[in-house]
């Protein structure tokens, strides 16, 4: 751990009259995992939007990396996987990658392209449409097209979302190797049993607010659930 | 620069393996030019001249308005528009490249819908030809610009059908004075006038300019 990767101090995001974050603060070290937790509408992917560069904060201060509030540089940093997977259909998964790897400035796009679907197993389908995916591939590539520029953060908005048991595990997996690697993941999750696997901090949000923060032995399922409904049901 | 030859690369190449926008202009731009045939009075050839330039833009501004909505649509789908976002870059980038690739795609759709014209009111278009296409590289360049512009506006909202064109035909009117004025004039004596072609070339860097300063904002959340 070697300072903090992402500092927040009271960020707030306004949508006209709705408020979707008021207030938060958040402190990421370097090479940490953070998993965000709440309820549906609790603000979690409006916060990782706001990580990623992709929407301005209404008030407050964020940085990324060290001390840099520039937003074009602040997207260099971090690789950000969505809800949804950001592929064009029409092209195959190497175009895909390819056209990401452009975007980011990446050199030798092709070789970058390669590199990434032979670690996702992709390579048999290399050539092929993503439209003609599973939800699983789909996913394995989406993570390739977040990790294409080798950010130093990786954002993931419930990236276990239509995975069946097999492939959730091996995303599990791969994302432990990642952080063993040293990147620095903020994970937004339904899933609390992965929780302790995968951070080694949570936060509950609701209605715009951090309502619980847990750290170690407290990450456990149990009493992660104990602690999130405690949480959760007092805002309700 | 990286980020707009990648956004011309992928359309071009995204277009060229379903043709659909191409194909969805060139035939909206044909039927247009076939009604107009049709409405048209044919003992009047006098008419037919005077009015050509004005039909043939009109044309061009329907088949522009059904591929710009086509252009972002296509980002809409599994959310890419947001990948595009991210890039590292400015945003104004993205602009120019995704408006180089529908300003190419519209001259395509305009060279052909010109020939069909020529051929449907017996207009001498063939001499023309080389200042003809320099009128609608400056026109369509307007065109482009706006139209990429308001599209990436229109495509975030329920009635992007509709909101496309109530923004973009107004901003439009002195890119269709000045084309379609250099267009009469070259229909009636085979020289392209200066006047026409300045205020195209004005439009255009001011659309240009402008756009790709606030295109940063068109893609803030």
């Amino acid at each position: 751990m070697n300072g903090a990767a992402i500092a927040a101090r009271g960020l707030e995001k306004r949508f006209g009259p709705v408020a979707a974050l008021r207030g938060v603060d958040l402190d990421v070290p370097a090479g940490g995992a953070l998993a965000l937790l709440g309820p549906n509408g609790a603000g979690k992917s409006t916060l990782l939007r706001l990580l990623a560069g992709l929407a301005r904060p209404s008030a407050g201060s964020l940085r990324i990396g060290n001390g840099d509030t520039d937003r074009r540089r602040t997207r260099g940093r971090v690789g950000y996987i969505g809800h949804a997977t950001f592929l064009y259909p029409a092209l195959s998964a190497r175009e895909n990658l390819i056209f990401a790897a452009r975007l980011h400035g990446v050199r030798d796009p092709g070789v970058r392209a390669d590199a990434l679907l032979a670690a996702q197993g992709l390579e048999a389908a290399a050539d092929r449409p993503a439209g003609s995916f599973s939800r699983g591939m789909a996913q394995r590539l989406s993570i390739a097209r977040g990790l294409v520029h080798d950010p130093d953060v990786l954002l993931l908005d419930e990236p276990f979302t239509g995975l069946d048991p097999a492939a959730a595990e091996r995303l599990t997996q791969q994302l432990s190797r990642l952080r063993t690697g040293g990147r620095t993941l903020v994970l937004v999750t339904h899933e609390l049993g992965r929780v302790a696997r995968l951070a080694d901090a949570a936060i509950v949000l609701a209605q715009g607010r951090v309502v619980h923060a847990a750290e170690g032995p407290e990450l456990g399922p149990a009493r992660l659930e104990a602690a999130y409904l405690a949480a959760v049901g007092e805002v309700a | 620069m990286n980020v707009l030859l990648a956004v011309l690369w992928k359309d071009l190449l995204t277009e060229w393996r379903s043709r659909d926008r191409v194909v969805s202009m060139l035939l909206f731009s044909l039927l247009v030019v076939v009604v107009f045939h049709f409405a048209l009075p044919d003992d009047a050839p006098e008419t037919t001249r005077a009015v050509a330039p004005g039909l043939l833009w009109a044309a061009y501004v329907f088949a522009a308005l059904l591929g710009m909505n086509r252009a972002f649509a296509i980002e809409l789908e599994n959310e890419a528009l947001s990948g595009l976002a991210l890039a590292p870059a400015d945003r104004g980038w993205i602009f120019l490249g995704k408006a180089l690739a529908n300003w190419l795609l519209l001259l395509v759709v305009e060279a052909i819908t010109a020939g069909a014209f020529a051929l449907g009111f017996d207009l001498p278009l063939g001499p023309v030809a080389l200042p003809l296409a320099s009128v609608l590289a400056l026109g369509s360049a307007g065109l482009a610009a706006m139209g990429t512009l308001f599209a990436a506006v229109a495509v975030r909202t329920s009635y992007r059908e509709v909101m496309l064109p109530l923004l973009l035909v107004p901003v439009l009117v002195p890119v269709l004075l000045g084309a379609v004025r250099a267009t009469a004039a070259l229909l009636a004596s085979g020289a392209l006038p200066l006047g026409p072609l300045r205020l195209l070339a004005v439009t255009d860097a001011v659309f240009l300019i402008g756009s790709f300063v606030l295109f940063e904002f068109v893609l803030e959340e």
